[in-house]
This record gives C-alpha cells, structure tokens and sequence, in this order.
C-alpha cells in the first residue's frame, strides 16, 4: 500500500446512502402490525392531577389501549440517573406522571393505537383534571425556595458542592485587581434533525425483546431497559440504525423507551412512538442553563492568581441520566488554558418546574470556558492590554506537561502558544488591530475576539466514569478476506465507519472498500459505551488498532507455521507477510537487493513452502477458518477483542480568532473573519475534523447570537416550535478558516485527542468577546448571550 | 400577558353595558362562541371555538362577572379549558361617556398553556387583540340606537369575517 488512508481526507462511507435518502432510521424501520404510540403530556408546569378520564379516548376507533401513570407506576422502574455524587437529592422520576407534574410536556397517558392518527386524536380526548400550583420557574427564586417542587426534599436544591485547589480567599485579597461579572449560559434545545424514535418488538414465544432506539448509547440502555422493564438482559436486544444526531441529548435513558419496551410485552405487538419537534424541544433534554458570578483576582501585570465561580444550574424538574454531573465537570475545566494557582468552583443545583438539563455538546465545559474566557477578556479591558497577550502571559510553557491545574486535572500535552500564534498570523492579527483602530476612527465599530481554549476529552478513564469509560473493539477476518469491525461506539454522523476503517485498512494493509464497520445492536456488537464526551475515536479507535494487533499477532504466528518459519523472520507490509528477504539482515548487508542465485553467507536453510515466500492476511484468514493448518494449540478463526481502558482524559486546544463588525443604527451583527486553529491530537480524516469544526461552530454561533430556551413566569415553554427557537441558518453563518496544530496525545497509541465538542467550547467566547470589543467604544464589557440586534441597540443607546 | 385598548363604541353608555352584561349578548360578540349558559348570578358556562393560527380547538370554559357597578364597571373573569391547552384570564372593562357614544377601556391579563402557548406565543397577543375587536365591532352592531340589528339574523359567516377584518383594518391604522 503506497498510501496511507490516516491523515487522508477520505470521503464518508456513510454519505451516499445518506445523500440518496437510502439510510434506515428508526422510523423508516416497518414492521407487520405495528401500533402506534402518541402521549399526552403535562400543560402546566407545575400541577396536581385529580384523574384522568381515558374513557373517552378509548372509545377512538383504532385505540388499542391507553396506559397512565397508575396503570406503571409499579410495573415500569424510575428512569435512571448515574450520578454518584454525595448527598444528591433524586427524586422518584417515573416513566409517567402519577400525581402530579413537574414541567410542561411531563408524559401523563400513553395512547396506543392502529394508526399515527388516531393516537394523535385520542390524545386530545384523555381528560385531564388538574389542580395547578405555582411553577417555580426562575433558578434563582428556586434556590431561595418559596415553593418546593418535591416536597420531599424541603428544598429545591439538589446538591451543593465546593472544589479547588489553592487557596482562593489569599488570592482575591492580595490581588492588584479583582474583577467581577454575573454572566449567563442560556438553556439551549441540542434539537438534533432526527428526533427521537423508538420501535419495540416483544416476541412472545422467544420471550425476548428488542428495541430500535436512535439513542447514543445501545449498551448502556439495554442494560437500564432490562433494569427498568424487569426483562433479563440477555433478552433484550437495542438496535441504534442510522441516527439523525444527537449532540448529547441522546446520551440518556428516557421515559418513552422503556414505556414502548414494556408496552410491546402487555400487546404482543410492535409498538413505534416517533416524538414530534414539539416533543422534542418540550421534553427531550436541554443543556447549559447556568447563572453564575465570576471572580477573576490578577497583578497589574496580567498575571492570573485566581478564579472563584459560584454558580447556580438549573437542572430541570427532575434528574435524566447525567444531569447533575453537567455543572460538576464546569468546575473541572475552570483553568482554561492558564495558569491559575487558585481556582474554585461552588455550585448549588436546583430543581425547576421546567425539563431536564443534562449534556448538550460540550456538556459543562463550554460553560467553564465561557467563564475563563470572558473572565480573561475583562482582564485584559481592566488593565487595557490585547485580550491575546494576556491569555499568552498566562499559558503553560509546551515544556510544562503534564500540567497539573488546581482543578485538579493533569492536561497531557499541549503547546497553547503555538496555536495562538499560527491564528494570529493567519488573521494577520497586528494590522487587523491597526485596521480597527483606523475603522473605528471613521465610526465603523469592527470587533475581534480572541478565545484560547482547551478541553476535556476522550472520557474517559472509568475511574472518573458513572459508567466505565473503557470502548471495545473487535476486529475479525471472515474467510473470504472482508475485514469486520465490531465497535462499541455508537457514530451517529461523526463518521467513524469512515476513520475506524481508515485505522483498520492500514493496519492490515487492505483496501479500505473491504472493511465494514457495523455498531450499534447489542445483539451483534460486544458490550461498549457508546459516543459521546468526543471519545469515540480517541477510546474505541484505539479499541480497533490494539485489537487488530492483536489479530496480526495471531496470523504471524499462523503464517510462520505455513511458511515454516520463525514469526520473528516474517514482515508485514502492504497486507503480506513475507520471509525477509533471505533474512539479509542478519548478515548485515545493507544492500536492499540480494543478486539472484547467490545466496547470503548467513542465510537459513531454504524453509519447505511449497515455493510460497509471502501470505496475504486474507490468505492467513481462509487458512485460519478451514483450519488444517494451523500450528499446535491454535484457536481456529481469525479475530480479536480489546477493551481500551485510557490512562488520562486527553485535553485538545486551540485559538478561535473572530472579526465582526456592528451595525450601529440597526444593531446587525456580520462576521468579517473566522479563524480557527485547533489542535486535537493526530488527525485520523482531516475532512472529518472539519466537518465536526464547522457544525460546533455553527451551534456556537446560535448560542452567542440566536438561541434561548424560553419558559415564561407560569413555567410555560414559550420557544415550542422552530419558528420561536432560533437555530442559526446558513445564511448567518460565515465561511470559517481552518488550520491546525498538531500535539499528539500520550494517552494513547494513535496519539488522538478528539474534535467532537471543541466547535461549541472554543467558539462561543470568541463570538461574544469580538461583539462586546466592537461595543468597548460604548464602554460595554460584557453582554449577555443570545446577543441579538436588540441587545445591541439597547447597549449602544444605553450606554451615555 | 397583558391586553389592554380602549374602543369606542358608537351608543349610548346604558346600552352598552346592558348588552355587555347579558349573556344573549355576550353569547352573539364572543368570537367563535357556540353555547353561553347562566349557571348562577353572574356565572356562565360557555363553549368557544378559539384558537391561535392553526392550532384550534374548542375550549369549555366558564365566565365569571364580578365588580358590578352599572353602566360604569366589571370585570370579566375567564376560565377556559380545552384540547389546545388552557386559557385563564381577567380584565376589567370601565366605560364613560363621549361627546357621541361610549368608550370602553378594558385591561386585562391573560395566561395561557399547552399547544397554544407552546406553538401559538408569538401570536397570541395579535390574536387577543383580533378577538377584542371582534367582540366591539358586533356589540357596536348591536347597540347602534338607529339599528334594528336586534331582531337582524346572526351575521353569516362572510359577514362576520367581514367585519373582523374592517375591525381589524381599523385598530392597525389606528396604531399608525
């Protein structure tokens, strides 16, 4: 193979079935006598239910049952929260509503019909008597707790937790300056295209069941399922087809699919439930939603001595699988990319009538590096130096790693100054200030914002983990010569059919058309974690590559034996094993070409092959299977598992450069310039790392300027549909320029770190520091996001 | 969510106020009312046909007047329930004289919840106010001292639509 596929911009495998509308997602997956499943669900935020009167909804021509809260409440289990964190509060969360509701789109009936429609109308015929009470709605109100939503607790706080090194207190009272900022992180819907679905089919003479769910985590929801429905595992089988997204908000266990699993076992019939958007911004979970106070404590010179963050997250009605991890890993990523010797985080969560906030791509650390971020920004204006310079001053030197922060975290490698200063000189950074200068004298109000991240990735080791953070792998031969990857990720567009194969194709010298990689049915994939927290590549790539060493061990052994030769005489090169060449090296010589016919003074007696000299691995693989000649005690078949347990997190940076300029009278907002400098370790598709760039940044872009969840003072979701929930469209977002460093990562064999959150992490303060520089005429120093025309205006026209 | 507007209402104050109080008359204004019966003093039981762009539905509710103080006050207090969610409000309605006809000055807040509130929130102040105009517009038709329009058949359906659109027109220029 002249060629290596890694480091190549192959195209996806995936794309053409995706392109040709030929992919399978859950929806499209159509089985004989299928019901199907519509809820009802909660109106009110906050409400006590009398009854529900289904009387009426069963009468539907069609409707095959309808089940509430009571008919479950001791059949179906509490949907599950894997958070271990000390003194958490967690409430009983069952699958349906019993006596009360919690938030406006809470499942209170679950109807069941011969057809889409006639549970949809049935819906509307299921009365509910409610008796509501006061919505507790805003965080802050919710921590001082005049109604307590889970009476139980006496308060709406679910945990409290202080962490951090150094000693903060010395800090902020030695300081030259310390800076303070309230700052908000906006609840945001992750709304992935495809929402969710589940299809479940209860075979009753197997007594088995199996579930299609467009989910990022098969395994660890069979598991839940089983748990939740009392099936036992090994009956339960969950298929993930094709999945139209995720960003986290499928890295969870939810209501509706252990409802239709243990529906399927009352009916004996296939049930489908695909939620609707409104469904999904109602009821599907959110991210962020944070208010927080920075402390920033520094020298006149710039040098950072600490940073205190007390902060009060909203996480929702009730607990979803990692929602009170979500704040808890804000405190992890405090430091940023600086040097900080005192760092600390105190978090109060708490209950609101609203839905659950748990991990939306990036899951915490964008929040942390907005905090860092804008904190440094205020530096950098409180003491009237470049916002870059300050975030260089405090860097670790690349010769510092491992670098311990007071975080508590060791960052594996990174050398921040050279990222800083490629994007800098792409973006010409020197005279883009000039520019400005020059700009902004003529009243044009151009802005630059400079974002020096670093995240966490590749979760994780299982130390650190709920839920074991290791990522499997199996890689087999079939006997025709196909490779077969077993991964127990979970890719739902972040290609790794792609890159896994791209791994696969040179590890064993194959073309890459002969590999397939299948994931995502726990009735064919060994058990894995699934993707998410950008681990799929950094921890189940590395799966593939130690498990196909593995493989490789075992077929030099077995092409020894067919060569009767010694493995150690054998090299693997372009997908053959061959006899070194009459094993030259051993006399030294160094001449490549040993001349026909004469043969090397130390060279070993001719070996008995039946004038085979070489085996292709496809060869070794047919040899392997049929089994006749294989050398003693050799298992027949040529396959291998590994199960990858990381040492460490892995920590990719980058510098996002932005360029806007304001339109002063109407408040518009246009990018100029987007320049990104990542560094995530060795690239295994650059094409792959890209894509997963331009679509973070995209989301970060709506964060910063268009979207906000948005319930109203009864606790009514005001932003239900798209048209009130602003996504960015392609016409708001700019052409981005790309470039990398390269720091590869000691944590694993492939030196990855992992791209899949830093998009959303690394963006969103660039955007908002180039908005509020554009302002910094106006004497703005910081604005809160969604950062719309409207802001702007308000700023500009406030400001004197 | 507030609603708030005067109108004027071109007849006298007595006449309005009667009409506004009397659930004939309140039956034939409220936009999309099917069925308005008294329950008690002051109480009726209505059924509306209501709803906010395309997301319609009928709302059973109950309407409560309080705070009666003739031809001057009242208040109007709405509780509506229904498959496009739920609509709970209450506004005071106070009524003077002009030089010609009355001016009605209502105020109001209104919440709402479910579909309508989830689907229709951008709207649904422009629908309130649609609505308001509705119910002027027909009790203006009504109370009309020269109009006989109490023995006229209840306005068809292009009449109606008509006249919510003039009524429409007119409170959109009025703003201008």
């Amino acid at each position: 193979m002249a060629d290596k596929y890694v480091g190549r911009r192959v195209k996806r495998t995936e794309d053409p079935r995706l392109i040709k509308g030929l992919a399978h997602y859950v929806d499209d997956i159509k089985l004989p006598d299928t019901l199907h499943v519509a809820f009802v669900r909660s109106i009110y935020a906050h409400a006590r239910i009398n009854n529900v009167d289904v009387s009426e909804a069963l009468n539907v021509p069609g409707v095959v049952a309808v089940y509430t809260g009571k008919d479950v409440a001791d059949k179906v289990g509490p949907v599950p929260c894997a958070s271990a964190l000390p003194d958490l509060k967690v409430p009983d969360h069952r699958v349906l509503a019993k006596d009360k509701v919690y938030f406006v789109g809470h499942p209170i009936a679950a109807v069941v019909a011969t057809d889409r429609y006639a549970a949809r109308d049935a819906v509307d015929l299921v009365m509910v008597d409610y008796d509501d009470l006061p919505a507790v709605v805003d965080v802050e109100q919710a921590a001082a707790g005049s109604t307590v939503i889970h009476e139980s607790f006496g308060d709406n706080i679910a945990y409290k937790m202080s962490s951090g090194e150094g000693d903060i207190e010395a800090a902020l009272s030695s300081a030259d300056k310390v800076i303070k900022q309230r700052i908000l992180h906006r609840r945001l819907a992750p709304i992935a295209m495809e929402p969710r679905g589940v299809l479940a089919r209860y075979y009753p003479g197997e007594e088995e069941l199996t579930v299609w769910s467009s989910t990022q985590i098969p395994h660890l929801l069979r598991t839940q399922l089983a748990l939740m429905i009392g099936i036992p595992e090994n009956k339960l089988r969950v298929i993930t087809p094709e999945v139209g997204g995720g960003f986290g908000s499928k890295l969870n266990v939810y209501p509706e699919e252990a409802l239709l699993g243990w529906i399927s076992m009352q009916l004996g019939k296939p049930v489908k439930w695909i939620e609707t958007r409104r469904e999904n911004i109602q009821a599907t979970i959110h991210g962020r939603g944070q208010v927080g106070d920075i402390e920033i404590a520094c020298k006149n010179d710039g040098t950072l001595l600490g940073l205190r963050y007390n902060v009060i997250a909203d996480l929702g009605a009730y607990h979803q699988l990692l929602t009170p991890a979500i704040p808890t890993l804000t405190g992890l990523m405090l430091s940023g990319a600086y040097k900080i010797p005192a760092i600390q985080i105190n978090i109060t969560a708490c209950f609101t009538n609203k839905m659950a906030t748990d991990a939306y791509r990036g899951a915490g650390r964008p929040e942390a590096t907005y905090v860092v971020e804008r904190a440094l920004d205020l530096v950098a204006a409180e003491l009237g130096v470049d916002p870059a310079e300050v975030r260089r001053k405090n860097f670790p030197a690349a010769n510092e790693f491992p670098f311990h922060t007071a975080t508590g975290l060791d960052y594996d490698s990174g050398d921040y100054e050279a990222a800083l200063n490629k994007a800098q000189q792409i973006v010409d950074y020197k005279t883009l200030r000039e520019e400005q200068k020059r700009l902004r004298a003529e009243g044009r109000l151009i802005g630059v914002g400079v974002s020096t991240y670093v995240e966490i990735c590749a979760l994780g080791p299982s130390q650190a983990m709920p839920a074991g953070g290791w990522e499997s792998a199996t890689v087999r031969i079939e006997p025709t010569g196909k490779v077969t990857i077993l991964t127990g990720a979970s890719p739902h567009g972040q290609g790794q059919e792609t890159s896994f194969a791209q791994i696969a194709a040179d590890e064993l010298g194959v073309d890459l058309n002969d590999v397939t990689v299948i994931h995502g049915d726990t009735g064919v994939v060994q058990y894995g974690i699934g993707t998410f927290g950008s681990r799929a590549t950094a921890v189940g790539g590395t799966a593939v590559l130690v498990a196909i060493q593995k493989l490789k061990a075992k077929a030099s052994k077995i092409a020894a034996h067919i060569l009767q030769t010694d493995a150690t005489r054998l090299s693997f090169e372009g997908g053959k094993y061959s006899l070194e060449k009459a094993a030259a090296s051993a006399a030294g010589a160094s001449e490549p070409v040993v001349p026909v016919g004469e043969a090397p003074a130390a060279a070993l007696p001719e070996p008995e092959t039946n004038g085979r000299t070489s085996l292709t691995i496809q060869e070794i693989a047919l040899a392997a299977h049929l089994a006749k000649e294989l050398p003693p005690d050799t298992e027949p078949g040529l396959s291998a598992t590994y199960f990858f347990e990381p040492k460490n997190f892995t920590f990719p940076f980058g510098t996002h450069i932005v360029v806007v300029e304001v339109d002063r009278e109407t408040g518009d907002i246009k990018f100029l310039r987007y320049v990104a400098v990542d560094d995530c370790g060795k690239v295994i598709n650059p094409m792959l790392v890209d894509g997963q760039l331009h679509g973070g940044i995209c989301q970060s872009i709506g964060q910063a300027m268009y979207e906000e969840v948005v319930y109203d003072e009864q606790g009514q979701l005001v932003s239900g549909t798209l048209m009130d929930y602003a996504l960015p469209r392609a016409s708001h977002v700019p052409n981005f320029e790309l470039d990398r460093t390269e720091t590869p990562s000691p944590v694993n064999p492939l030196g990855i770190k992992g791209v899949g959150e830093a998009g959303t992490i690394g963006a969103t303060p660039a955007i908002v520091g180039a908005i509020v520089d554009a302002l910094s005429p106006f004497g703005v120093k910081h604005l809160d996001m969604p950062i719309k025309p409207e802001t702007i205006w308000k700023a500009i026209n406030t400001s004197h | 969510m507030k609603v708030e507007g005067v109108q004027h209402i071109d007849a006298p104050r007595a006449k309005v106020y009667q009409l506004l109080v009397d659930p004939v008359g309140l039956s034939r204004f409220i936009p999309g009312c099917e069925q308005l019966e008294r329950t008690g003093d002051n109480t009726f039981a209505a059924t509306l046909k209501a709803g906010v762009g395309s997301i319609k539905g009928t709302f059973k509710s109950t309407v409560k007047l309080e705070d009666l103080r003739p031809n001057e006050h009242f208040r109007m207090v709405v509780d509506g329930k229904g498959a496009p969610g739920f609509v709970k409000g209450s506004g005071d309605l106070d009524l003077s004289d002009e030089d010609v006809g009355t001016s009605v000055k209502y105020s109001g807040d209104i919440q709402v919840g479910g579909t309508i509130a989830s689907v229709g929130q951008r709207m649904i102040q422009a629908t309130a106010k649609m609505m308001a105009v509705q119910f002027f517009t027909s009790l203006e038709r009504d109370a009309k001292p020269s109009g006989d329009t109490s023995s006229a058949p209840p306005p068809n359906f292009f009449r109606r639509a008509l006249s919510w659109i003039s009524g429409w027109l007119r409170e959109f220029f009025r703003k201008r």
